[in-house]
């Protein structure tokens, strides 16, 4: 009875610290960095930014694109007969690339060639080049294709993976880490270390260079669920943050009987949870401080979605943030890479690239 | 529907747990917990010590709660006004001793002597006053150097006058009748007290001095602030509680007809146990009368049953000392959390299970952005015109959340005045036959605006309901009004439980919280008609003459109620499975109505309205701003036809200038669109509509 419940809640210390989102203060105070920015291409779904020689690679629904760091122009370098969810380019310019339910697909100066990672091949989220022969592979989940990834969110999916594979060598790829939450980053780190973002678990963990070694906590509690790091050119990282974190979510992944039957008898596009962009989708949910009032949609209004990048320093503490709030344009950041004095960010919900002075902050 | 789901309605619908809440939210739940102790202890000692509880024993009782009550009443002033008063017993003692000087010693008339007693607790209380209330002392130190001063006399003169005393017995029947008589089987000490108690309890609670003595212990500063004579206040709290203690001594003296060196000692600690543990506050300003008398039959039980149970004296002080140290330790406790406690058990979800969303309305609703281009009125000059109606020179009303009612002059609206000043948010107008505008106003009533923007009250309560907890007379949130053809007025009330500004917990309860109700301005009489509805807000009068609209908000569906004619009382659907969240409804031309759709319905909050355990947790365990809720940022309105057939929907799809309409008026080709959240007015040209028509035409024909 609710009586009972009631006053049993009453002498109970409750759990509601365990639903608390870590506040945006001290270095991550918001600000309209990312709206203020400058808005170079509008490209739909630009999704993972890579720099290269002569400008920029970047992936966008199923096609790869150059784009002139300048702006204005983009050349379209070919379609893929499935979504582009991961793009690399080594030092020497191989590139390569993670096709839903194809697997990755590595150019060497003209011929694609495709390396099947099996049951991997739905859902990988980043790759990158160690040296010109070994590429890293982030595997989001095993369980969910990438077009799915809310579904594995709200299973709670950890089998996610970290694939080390040899492109010199047709061996079979090498697991350097599993059982993750949705890894949807990677960096190396100077010492040889692999930094991975693991999303569902909002925290940035680190692979051992010795093969074996546990996987080690190194950034925890982010306010927001991250996406791909990059190295920043003086020392530190860049980590782009796709989708901000609210209460109600944390609440809902509790909440085992509606999420259940939410995921059963709900498309996901209307699910509570985060997400790249509001769309203008009316089934969406709203949550009541997000409603307009006098006009407005305030800034601080629990959105589904956000527009964040970090700048971490060497020791992974966060020195700078550029935000795009509630009301802001420029949500869904997936990817950063920093060319000569600007940083660059493809921001995947807004469907845009833009770019921002390096401020030297680490 | 599955099994489980019938499960959970019946549960929400017979065990909701919203009495908890309502029970708490009474102000009488300070004083019914230590009511239930009382009776706890009472069957205890019943049990315990056979024999105790029987008429002789009832009124040895009342005897000795005639003086101990009084004494918990002068008690219960001093910690109401803030303070404590620990010098009662020393008082008592001395006021003991003044009456029997008068009586027995120099041999006074009854009244003379009950003066002498009076004029004793007076000085008492008047020096404790003057020091606490004008020199502002800590009235702790100061009362227990007085209860040490005021000791300090008697046991200097009790003495000298002991043999006095004790060798004259007054020949005074009054002294006896007073001490040993019975008025139809009740002491007549008592009947005193209870005379004394009521008079108390009257001035407490419905009189200036009550009041003001309230604000004082309540909030020091403010009551300073809101021009009551702290200083003087503090000091008569005193000088009363001096008065009532001699009264209460002029009775033990009357009883008694001696004293001992022992009289009044260790009387403060029993007295505070009894005024603490009766449920009065020691931060002050809360307690009453009530209180004091369960407080003092408890403690006079409590002690009485231990001599019966032959406890030795020293064991009753630690007894008394311990059950003080509980209820201080209660108290506090109480006063700190029971708006929290209160906060978490109030909001009290039910089960709410749509029907899914018809493919026959998505299609009907398909969407456009006929709103989105609506020209703007007043863009900034209003906020929260709920509704808008246009008189018969074009002109336009609306109310705003400032408490006023804004009228934009015609043609082109850009001119505005405040046309007249309400005080509370102005929801639901409309136009009587005689040109009066009606408003519907948020936490104050139903009010009539004249032509020159004179205010007066139309009704502002209802008949009380004999079931519900919470008092249900007083209207919390008349929503929207219409005015039938004699003139009666039929306006909703969305919710019961919530005040305007809390209408969004509303929304998460999804329960039968509103009503409609009917005045009667032939009578005067105010009615409610209909209860159990869910947050129901539009109202519009049929053509027939002979029943209405009304909207359910958080049910999206609309009924039709029959008020007069054959069909009188019955009710039926007019349009059920709406897409979203009906607001008001009102005519158009042609014969149709107009319903404005607050926002729209979402697959996940239709899945929550069916799981209200989920709500009541997201209720208490994340902020408000967090919690998930339709989606009101877009802008929606529908013409039905006479039948409730979906004709025409207007949308504002990206909700940049009306989202969440709340209101719509047709007038002469135009719609005008209100919201309650919005600060702007927008109005759409019509092609289909009569661009003649308008409401109050059709209403009242010529005005």
């Amino acid at each position: 009875m609710s009586i009972w419940n009631a006053l049993a809640s009453l002498f109970s210390r409750s759990d509601d610290d365990s639903l608390s989102i870590p506040p945006l203060d001290g270095p991550l105070k918001p600000n309209n960095r990312l709206d203020e920015a400058e808005r170079i291409v509008d490209l739909p779904s630009a999704d993972n930014l890579v720099a290269v020689e002569n400008g920029f690679l970047c992936s966008g629904g199923d096609t790869l694109y150059r784009i002139d760091p300048n702006g204005g122009c983009v050349i379209p370098i070919r379609r893929f007969e499935h979504p582009i969810t991961a793009l690399a380019a080594s030092p020497a310019g191989i590139i390569a690339v993670g096709i839903e339910r194809e697997g990755v697909l590595v150019d060497a100066g003209g011929a694609w060639t495709p390396h099947d990672l099996g049951n991997a091949n739905g859902c990988i989220t980043s790759l990158g080049f160690r040296g010109e022969t070994e590429l890293l592979v982030t595997i989001g989940s095993h369980r969910h294709p990438w077009s799915d990834w809310k579904r594995d969110l709200m299973s709670h999916g950890k089998t996610g993976a970290v694939l080390s594979l040899d492109l010199a060598a047709s061996t079979a790829p090498r697991v350097l880490s599993n059982g993750l939450a949705f890894p949807y980053g990677l960096a190396l780190s100077p010492n040889g270390e692999i930094l991975v973002a693991e999303s569902w678990k909002h925290r940035l963990v680190a692979i051992a260079a010795a093969s074996g070694a546990r996987l080690e906590a190194r950034l925890e509690e982010l306010p927001a669920y991250p996406a791909r790091l990059a190295p920043a050119a003086s020392g530190g990282y860049w980590l782009a943050c796709f989708a901000p974190r609210r209460q109600l979510t944390e609440m809902i992944l509790r909440e085992d009987d509606y999420r259940a039957e939410m995921m059963a008898t709900i498309p996901p596009s209307s699910w509570i949870g985060p997400d790249f962009a509001d769309h203008l989708n009316d089934d969406q949910p709203l949550q009541s401080g997000s409603v307009r009032q006098m006009g407005i949609l305030k800034p601080w209004a629990p959105s589904r979605s956000y527009g964040l990048v970090l700048r971490l320093n060497a020791a992974l503490h966060a020195v700078a943030s550029y935000h795009s709030r509630a009301d802001g344009a420029i949500h869904g950041v997936t990817s950063i890479a920093e060319r000569g004095s600007f940083v660059y960010a493809a921001a995947r919900g807004t469907g845009a690239v833009l770019r921002f002075p390096v401020e030297n902050r680490s | 529907m599955a099994n489980s789901d019938k499960l959970i309605q019946f549960r929400h619908r017979y065990f909701s747990g919203r009495l908890v809440g309502e029970v708490l939210s009474k102000s009488w739940i300070d004083s019914a917990i230590p009511f239930a102790a009382l009776i706890v202890v009472l069957v205890t000692m019943a049990v315990l010590v056979p024999g105790m509880v029987n008429i002789a024993y009832m009124a040895d009782l009342s005897r000795q709660l005639a003086e101990f009550g009084l004494v918990a009443l002068a008690l219960t002033i001093v910690i109401m006004s803030g303070g404590i008063d620990l010098s009662v017993g020393s008082t008592f003692a001395l006021c003991v001793l003044a009456s029997l000087v008068g009586m027995n010693v120099l041999g006074l008339p009854v009244a003379v002597s009950l003066a002498l007693a009076l004029g004793a607790g007076l000085l008492c209380g008047l020096l404790n006053g003057v020091l606490i209330g004008y020199l502002r002392l800590r009235a702790f130190i100061t009362t227990l150097v007085t209860l040490v001063i005021y000791r300090a006399l008697y046991d200097i003169i009790f003495p000298r006058l002991a043999s006095a005393i004790v060798g004259n017995t007054p020949d005074s029947p009054a002294w006896d009748y007073l001490g040993f008589g019975a008025f139809y089987g009740l002491p007549v000490s008592f009947i005193a007290f209870v005379v004394i108690a009521v008079a108390i309890h009257i001035t407490l609670s419905r009189l200036r001095p009550g009041w003001r003595l309230r604000a004082v212990g309540g909030a020091r500063k403010s009551a300073y602030n809101a021009g009551i004579d702290v200083k003087r206040t503090v000091c008569l709290a005193y000088v009363t509680s001096g008065l009532l203690t001699g009264t209460a001594a002029f009775l033990f003296s009357a009883r008694l007809g001696s004293t001992g060196a022992d009289t009044g000692i260790g009387m403060e600690i029993a007295v505070l146990t009894a005024v603490v543990l009766g449920g009065v506050s020691l931060g002050g300003g809360r307690g009453s009368v009530g209180n004091a008398i369960v407080g003092a039959v408890l403690v006079l039980i409590l002690t009485n049953g231990l001599i019966r149970m032959s406890t030795p004296g020293s064991v009753n002080q630690l007894v008394l000392g311990l059950i003080l140290i509980l209820a201080v330790l209660f108290d506090a406790k109480w006063v700190k959390n029971r708006a929290k406690i209160l906060s978490k058990v109030y909001v009290s979800p039910t089960y709410l299970a749509l029907p899914s969303r018809a493919e026959r309305h998505q299609a009907q609703f398909a969407p456009n952005d006929r709103l989105g281009e609506s020209e703007l009125i007043g863009l900034g000059a209003v906020e929260g015109p709920e509704d808008v109606v246009l008189d018969a020179a074009d002109h336009l009303y609306t109310g705003t959340r400032h408490g006023t009612i804004v009228r934009f002059f015609a043609p082109d609206y850009t001119r505005s005045e405040v046309f007249a000043r309400i005080g509370g948010h102005p929801l639901g107008l409309a136009f009587a036959r005689n040109g009066d505008l009606l408003a519907c106003v948020g936490g104050m009533g139903v009010y009539r605006v004249d032509p020159q923007g004179t205010v007066s009250r139309v009704t502002d309560e209802t008949n009380r309901s004999w079931l519900s907890v919470i008092d249900d007379s007083r209207l919390r949130l008349p929503d929207d009004l219409d005015i039938a053809r004699d003139g009666r007025i039929f306006f909703s009330e969305a919710t019961i439980r919530y005040e305007l500004s809390d209408w969004v917990t509303d929304a998460l309860e999804g329960r039968g919280n509103g009503r409609l109700i009917c005045h009667d301005p032939r009578t005067g009489q105010t009615r409610t008609v209909l209860r159990g509805l869910i947050f129901p807000n539009g109202v519009t009068m049929c053509r027939d003459g002979q029943s209405l609209l009304f909207a359910e908000t958080w049910a999206c569906r609309i009924s039709r109620y029959w008020f007069d004619g054959p069909n009188k009382g019955q009710r039926e659907i007019f349009i059920d499975n709406l897409q979203g969240y009906p607001d008001n409804i009102n005519r158009g031309s042609n014969g149709t109505y107009w319903v404005a759709l607050l926002g729209l319905r979402t697959a996940t909050f239709d899945l929550a309205m069916r799981k209200p355990a989920f709500r009541r947790r997201m209720a208490k365990r994340i902020a408000s701003d967090e919690w998930l809720f339709p989606n009101v940022n877009r802008g929606c309105v529908v013409r039905l036809s006479e039948t409730g057939e979906v004709l025409d929907v207007l949308w504002d799809l990206a909700g940049r200038n009306h989202p969440s309409v709340t209101s719509t008026c047709e007038h002469k080709g135009y719609l005008y669109l209100g919201g309650v959240s919005n600060n702007r007015i927008g109005r759409v040209k019509l092609c289909d509509a009569d661009s003649a028509w308008t409401s109050s035409q059709e209403y009242w024909g010529q005005v």
